[in-house]
């Protein structure tokens, strides 16, 4: 089997793929992975190549827009070790149009578009589970931990929706925040994260949610395990509603 | 009386109104405003019943001068009154979207003077939400019964969805629990709505500026266990609703005994199960293609509770299968117990590429728990067939020992 390897960067992925699928190679005899430099590692190293990563990306939406959809939540999914199965899902959505995503019964169609399936089921959970606090000088920030990279849409949802406020999301493990200013949004790392202080107003609005949220409950039907099974604990850390009149 | 008094107060008498849906429309963003709303419904969290939490669901007053026997809010309660004024309402509304704590506001109200001073109270909150503060969010309007019908317009215009109670599945049954209450108002304003929702479709269709009215529908909510009506008759009842007053949603809330009343049923808890099995059946006459006849009859007119109403109905059918898999169409796959809309759907997409085997069932996504027992894969069975159906009853009651018996409590749709 052919090995080809690429630098780790979802356009080098793309770019990567396009170059196997030139090269007339069976994708199905063909391995692709990511460059890990180690001494004995074998296989040829595909350079990352952003104008063909853009053409790719342009066939692709001619022919499957669908795929191109899926590609693009595949990529939050940040998962690696599945990049032979992306190749061979995008050499397919060439074969068979916008229907490639119909095909579940083949193994390589089923992991793209399962991974992209959790990623963007994540995204949607993000959208409802972001909260966002009023710190002192008026701005507001929304910190998070999502498992899959979702910052990018999940800004763009936000900036459509709090127009008129300007807001900072931070993605606490990745280092990444977007900006909205009420005009653009910009993307950036974080080197150093200190949280600021909450405006007065902050902490009386938290404090009203939480009774809401506590009298909302019908006792009668107390269930617990659904309330996990549909927000799962790992969400909770950032949830106003769950923290107890505690300071995080 | 402090705001967060009230919040606890309004908010604990709005609880037991089940609707909590944000779907069904989107809105952009009005220029200089604030909040949209998205098609498919966004939930913002889940509280300790399980529910989903996606709207400000308060009372803009639990000070009541009905006295509905199965009511929280009933005159006759000793519970302490509150009421908000438009503006809190609307803060709250605001603030809360600003936090992204909520997709927007869901308002009803006790009725404290007359339906149609309660309805202008709430019409202004919402008027005022919209124009004032340009606020694109959801938001969702109980309408009172008994209110005019320039107020109800009004509702419709400002509201992205609109709802009026049906409270309890007969006119017997109101005029003995709510005998303040009449079917005929309760009905009225609901033919009422249904016609201008159609009348702004067809102007909508000719102006993309003609006014929409209520663009996510109206839906309804009646309470279950607490009158005597079977499951047929809630069925049927849903039915009609469904089929002439096109409505989105009809919402079934098992009774939660608040009051001591004897004309109220004793019950240790809230039925549930029940519960749960109407919204399986609602689903099957919304988007499986039964109808109510098909699900229950006269002889037996109550939901089996043992199993959900289409394993039920497959058992008292064995004649419709086993069903192919490979050369079914939509609607016959969807009669399969445990093959849902999503699957059908996957399997007519995926067996356009190559026939689907056993393997590629469970690869598809398809749960075969039940499925199994009712299914060929191109003329191979999966479980031995021939079962009698009393057996087959026996099997899928007691599972083949790799499962745990279903929870008796389940999830309460909210969405859709």
């Amino acid at each position: 089997m052919k090995k080809y390897l690429y630098d780790g960067t979802p356009e080098g992925l793309v770019s990567a793929i396009s170059s196997i699928l030139e090269s007339g190679d069976d994708p199905q005899q063909v391995f692709l992975g990511v460059r890990k430099d180690t001494l004995f590692e074998e296989g040829l190293f595909l350079r990352n190549d952003s104008a063909k990563a853009e053409a790719l990306f342009e066939r692709l939406r001619l022919r499957a827009p669908d795929a191109v959809h899926t590609l693009w939540y595949f990529m939050m999914a940040e998962t690696e070790d599945i990049e032979s199965s992306l190749m061979r899902y995008v050499a397919l959505a060439f074969e068979h149009g916008n229907q490639v995503n119909g095909y579940l019964t083949h193994p390589d169609v089923k992991a793209v578009v399962g991974t992209a399936r959790k990623a963007g089921r994540e995204l949607h959970r993000m959208k409802g589970l972001l909260r966002f606090e009023q710190l002192r000088d008026g701005t507001w920030l929304a910190r998070m931990e999502p498992d899959h990279n979702v910052i990018q849409p999940l800004a763009h949802h936000f900036s459509r929706r709090l127009r008129g406020q300007e807001w900072f999301i931070y993605d606490v493990r990745r280092r990444s925040a977007a900006h909205w200013d009420g005009g653009v949004i910009s993307f950036g790392t974080v080197e150093q994260f200190s949280r600021p202080e909450l405006s007065e107003e902050e902490k009386v609005m938290q404090q009203m949610w939480q009774t809401f949220f506590k009298t909302i409950a019908i006792p009668e039907r107390k269930n617990p395990r659904l309330q996990k099974s549909n927000m799962p604990a790992k969400y909770w850390t950032y949830l106003i509603e769950k923290q107890d009149g505690q300071n995080r | 009386m402090e705001l967060q008094q009230k919040i606890t107060i309004l908010s604990g008498a709005a609880r037991y109104d089940a609707s909590c849906a944000s779907s069904g429309c989107s809105n952009d963003t009005p220029q200089r405003g604030m909040g949209n709303t998205s098609q498919g419904g966004i939930c913002h969290s889940w509280s300790d019943d399980g529910r989903c939490i996606s709207l400000l669901k308060i009372l803009l007053s639990n000070d009541c001068r009905y006295d509905c026997a199965y009511c929280v809010n009933r005159s006759s309660n000793p519970v302490q009154r509150a009421s908000f004024t438009a503006r809190e309402v609307v803060d709250l509304t605001m603030e809360f979207y600003r936090r992204n704590y909520i997709e927007g506001l869901f308002l009803s109200s006790a009725v404290r003077e007359s339906p149609d001073h309660t309805m202008e109270e709430m019409v202004q909150v919402a008027e005022i939400l919209r124009n004032e503060e340009r606020f694109g969010g959801y938001i969702h309007l109980k309408i009172i019964p008994g209110s005019s019908s320039d107020l109800v317009r009004r509702a419709g215009l400002a509201a992205d969805r609109i709802s009026v109670n049906i409270e309890l599945p007969s006119g017997e049954s109101l005029k003995r629990l709510a005998p303040q209450k009449r079917k005929e108002s309760i009905l009225a304003p609901m033919k009422f709505i249904g016609s201008e929702i159609g009348t702004s479709l067809v102007e909508r269709r000719k102006s993309r500026k003609a006014p929409r009215f209520a663009p996510a529908g109206q839906s309804t909510q009646m309470i279950i266990g607490a009158s005597p009506e079977t499951d047929l008759q809630i069925l049927k009842l849903s039915q009609g609703l469904y089929s002439r007053m096109n409505l989105k949603r009809v919402y079934y809330s098992a009774f939660v005994p608040v009051n001591d009343d004897n004309r109220l049923p004793v019950l240790s808890s809230p039925p549930l199960l029940r519960e749960h099995r109407l919204y399986q059946a609602d689903w099957l006459l919304r988007f499986y293609g039964f109808s109510a006849e098909e699900i229950l009859s006269d002889d037996a007119p109550n939901l089996d509770e043992s199993f959900d109403p289409k394993t039920a109905w497959a058992l008292r059918h064995p004649e419709f299968y086993p069903v192919e898999i490979n050369r079914a169409d939509y609607a016959t796959l969807l009669r399969v117990p445990g093959i849902g809309v999503t699957s059908a759907k996957r399997i007519i997409a995926a067996r356009r590429f190559a026939p689907i085997t056993p393997e590629g069932m469970k690869k598809i996504g398809v749960v075969m728990k039940r499925a199994k027992y009712f299914i060929i894969c191109s003329g191979r069975p999966f479980e031995k067939t021939g079962q009698q159906p009393a057996r087959l009853r026996q099997t899928l009651l007691l599972g083949d020992g790799s499962e745990l018996a279903a929870p008796r409590q389940l999830v309460l749709p909210g969405m859709g």
